[in-house]
């Protein structure tokens, strides 16, 4: 495999269910190296793209190549490229965690013994030694999660999918795992990150795919999809409320038209659009202070991706006025 | 608070909580579990086994054991086993329910609403009790078509129906204790059907017990197969004078037995179920 | 950090860290000469399994023994009467073939659960060969009958069953009830693998009964009524029997070893396509 190729490839992939349309046209890729957070409601078409790209369930349409491998035609080629692990850690979970490793290892042609030291550096890399030779179904949930990661790396992947690794974790597992996302990132490996929780995709992804309804309808790394929901703004709360017309008529030409219309007697706070981002929030400082009006707040502030991504999939809700997108949206996302 | 939440929107249910219902809940546990079967062919499954079990016992051994048995004839004799033995395959099917249930976790849930810690398990046996009554229906069926005939009065009868019953309660008890117990759906109904042939073998269902070897001639006339037979052949009584009477002498210990081993069972029930958090 | 250079392989890799032994190698996913050691590692992880339930070990060991004993209480002095031989060398077979039956349906159900808690999705994306599943269930399956056929046959000789073909014929028939067991637990796994897994145990269990109580080791064939000897004789458990007798008494080995076969290899003919489709099915999710 030529090393300017990319991990992943996904191409105009289409799967129906019956009637339902489960993907409508999925497109992405994944450098080698990169983290994708693959992002969407429930039901948007994650799971699906995910159990696609490990080889078990075929599309109907489209093209996937998993470190140069299709999908359809050399699945034995992706399965051997790749490091599957899910929400339900699926494991044995009558055999220990040390047994599991051994299996893993040994299926995938380890020798017994080399099977033996993997199984051993990975107990203690995943801190799991002291439970090693307890049963799987016996552990908590943190450690079946990484117990279930840890068997997966028992041979060294070229592409990792972790489908929803975090969810249903306590903090403290929650960062081993990102800790473990970083350390992928390191070695070279790709990594295919499906989440519904914000924050995570926000800081692990290198970029990320919004999927909603079964089709890609964003992509770009964080920062770019925050800036496509309106982008940076500077907000400003003058001390006093009654200085505000002051403060609009010192702004002039930063404050469009369309924002000075919109306030009213009870506005407490101008947020102006920052296109040139810190440049403009000091021409605006600088123009308040030339004109000595007291602040008791100036910031840049930025949409969350929670406003990004209700934005984005509430777009997309089959149209109707704001409030019925954002029901629709937050149920959703819920 | 107004708020933006319209209420006609809201998720959150704006009514007042409704009163429990007992009687309800367990009419909606029991439904819950009787209407599945009639769709996935376990109605049809508890049918032919409770005709397997006529047959094969009867067939084989209708040569053999005629002769030695002191009734008119051998399906007057044997029925009263060959129905035990489709009662207790009904308890395994019961017992497979309950395991299946807990390791789901579906229990779980129930504890923790508002329903009587027995209504589950009530409504399981509600459920197995239907499954009895079928079998009961169909094995005194078969029964009938191989010459078991009633020769008691009417209470006889309706006693002889509701023994069947009340030892299929009990049955249905012990197969769902052995299924919270073990956690293990899958080993549960093998696990039972294994015992059943063995009790039935050694019990005077089949033959009589002088005909055991001397040593274990206790056993097989105390087990409480054996009693139950007993009972249920003088329950339904014979056109010979060989059948056992229906005295409070031939009565109580299965009565015993039944009543007994099911009071135990429902405690232990209680114990192992709490523990299962 | 440090990128090291890839080691041994001629076309670029991804960079790694030092210490490639951790690469598989590019074989053939259904190459053969691997199948036999995968095969291996999952059938060990299955009798590591059973070995850990003690449902499995009683139903196994434990139950079958007491079957037999019975068996042999009630039924061996009138067989004795009327065939003039022990009923042991009938009881000990079909006591081993019941045990190895209902297990069975332990073996399917297991798979179901697999399947539901995504362990045989898991195991379908590992490179193996794509049989490994499959036959790693049907070796381990043919293990526990042969453990379940000595068990019994250490009770049965407590209770007076002897060898009397040699030790040849008595190492044959130790593995008879694996040879029709496996092919019903085919069967059975298939059957699991299309229906609902409640109802499952309970048709097995029918259909048990049904071969355990038609069976020439149930009671001497000229028990039965006339229009059912035929049956009685000619299906599989009764030839099996009938050829385990042959190999500890006395009597035809060839004829009904011959008709063992068949069955056996009839019934897996007919369930082995929908068997690999169905767990195909099963392992991937759609």
């Amino acid at each position: 495999m030529a090393r300017s190729e990319k991990a992943v490839v996904v191409a105009g992939i289409r799967k129906s269910f019956g009637s339902v349309a489960a993907l409508r046209d999925v497109s992405f890729e994944v450098e080698r190296g990169e983290v994708l957070g693959l992002l969407g409601p429930n039901g948007a078409g994650k799971t699906t793209t995910v159990n696609i790209l490990s080889t078990l369930i075929t599309p109907d349409s489209g093209r996937a190549l998993i470190a140069g491998h299709d999908v359809v035609s050399d699945p034995a080629g992706v399965r051997r490229s790749l490091m599957l692990t899910g929400q339900y850690a699926a494991l044995d979970d009558m055999l220990t965690g040390r047994e599991n490793l051994l299996m893993f290892g040994r299926l995938q042609g380890l020798k017994k013994k080399v099977a033996k030291e993997r199984a051993v550096e990975l107990l203690e890399q995943f801190d799991l030694e002291a439970a090693a030779d307890r049963p799987v179904g016996t552990y908590s949930g943190g450690m079946k999660r990484r117990i279930d990661i840890a068997c997966g790396l028992v041979v060294r992947p070229e592409v990792v999918f972790l489908d929803e690794p975090t969810t249903g974790l306590d903090p403290r597992s929650r960062q081993a795992i990102w800790e473990l996302v970083t350390d992928f990132k390191e070695a070279g490996i790709a990594t295919l990150l499906t989440t519904q929780y914000l924050e995570e995709a926000d800081l692990l992804s290198d970029r990320i795919v919004v999927i909603d309804k079964g089709t890609v309808i964003a992509e770009g790394t964080a920062d770019q999809l925050k800036e496509r929901t309106g982008g940076t703004y500077c907000e400003i709360v003058p001390r006093n409320m009654r200085d505000l017309p002051q403060v609009v008529r010192v702004l002039g030409p930063l404050l469009p038209p369309a924002i000075r219309a919109a306030l009213s007697e009870t506005s407490d706070r101008i947020s102006m659009p920052a296109p040139d981002g810190p440049t403009t929030l000091m021409a605006a400082l600088t123009k308040l202070s030339e004109a000595n009006i007291e602040l008791t707040d100036i910031a840049l502030r930025r949409p969350s991706l929670d406003e990004v991504f209700l934005a984005l999939t509430g777009d997309h809700a089959p149209g109707s006025d704001d409030r019925t997108d954002k029901f629709a949206a937050v149920d959703a996302y819920a | 608070m107004t708020g933006s939440l319209q209420a006609t929107r809201s998720a959150v249910p704006a009514a007042a909580r409704p009163r429990v219902n007992p009687i309800q809940q367990w009419w909606v546990l029991t439904v819950r579990m009787i209407i599945p079967t009639l769709r996935n062919g376990e109605l049809a499954t508890q049918i032919i086994g409770s005709m397997v079990f006529t047959v094969g016992y009867y067939l084989p051994l209708k040569e053999m054991m005629g002769q030695v048995q002191p009734l008119s004839s051998y399906a007057q004799y044997l029925t009263p086993l060959i129905i035990l033995q489709a009662i207790w395959f009904a308890a395994v099917s019961a017992a497979f329910r309950a395991a299946t249930d807990s390791v789901q976790g579906i229990n779980r849930r129930f504890r923790a609403m508002p329903i009587p810690a027995i209504m589950p398990l009530a409504s399981r046996l509600t459920a197995s009790m239907y499954r009895c009554c079928i079998a009961l229906v169909v094995s005194v069926g078969c029964g009938h078509v191989i010459g078991f005939r009633f020769h008691g009065s009417v209470l006889h009868i309706l006693g002889f129906a509701g023994l069947v019953l009340l030892i299929g309660a009990t049955l249905a008890v012990i197969g769902d204790l052995i299924g919270i117990a073990s956690q293990n759906p899958e080993a549960t109904a093998p696990m039972m059907l294994v015992p059943q042939l063995t009790l039935g073998l050694a019990s005077v269902g089949l033959q009589p017990v002088d005909r055991f070897p001397d040593w274990i001639q206790g056993f097989v006339r105390n087990q409480p197969l054996s009693q139950w037979v007993y009972a249920l052949q003088a329950l339904a009584g014979d056109t010979t004078d060989a059948a056992p009477k229906v005295t409070w002498a031939v009565m109580t210990p299965s009565l015993i037995w039944a009543i007994g081993a099911g009071a135990l069972a429902v405690v232990l029930h209680r114990i192992v179920s709490r523990r299962r958090r | 950090m440090a990128r090291s250079s890839p080691v041994q392989e001629p076309v670029t890799q991804a960079p790694y860290r030092p210490g490639g032994r951790h690469r598989v190698a590019r074989v053939w996913e259904n190459s053969p000469r691997r199948l036999v050691p995968q095969v291996l590692v999952l059938t060990v992880r299955i009798l590591r399994r059973w070995s850990r339930d003690p449902a499995t070990l009683v139903q196994s060991l434990v139950m079958p023994a007491g079957f037999l004993i019975a068996l042999d209480i009630v039924f061996g002095d009138v067989i004795k009467q009327v065939s003039g031989q022990s009923g042991l060398y009938g009881q000990v077979p079909l006591v081993a073939l019941v045990g190895g039956m209902t297990g069975a349906i332990i073996g399917a159900i297991s798979v179901m659960r697999e399947r539901e808690v995504g362990l045989l999705a898991r195991f379908w994306v590992v490179p193996m060969h794509r049989a490994g599943g499959l036959l790693s269930r049907m070796l381990a399956e043919a293990i526990r009958i042969v453990v379940i056929t000595l068990v019994v046959m250490g009770v049965g000789m407590a209770l007076g069953f002897r060898f009397h073909q040699g030790v040849l014929a008595a190492i044959a028939w130790a593995f008879m009830p694996a040879l029709f067991g496996v092919a019903l637990s085919a069967a059975v796994l298939t059957l699991a693998l299309f229906s609902s897994s409640t109802l499952v145990p309970q048709a097995t269990d029918i259909v048990v009964a049904v071969l355990m109580f038609f069976s020439i080791g149930f009671v001497p064939l000229d028990q039965y009524p006339d229009w059912l000897q035929p049956f009685v004789e000619h299906q599989p458990v009764s030839y099996t029997i009938k050829a385990m007798r042959g190999l500890s008494l006395d009597g035809p080995i060839a004829e009904p070893v011959l008709f063992t076969v068949l069955w056996s290899v009839g019934i897996f003919a007919v369930c082995a396509v929908p068997l690999a489709i169905g767990y195909r099915r099963a392992s991937r999710r759609g």
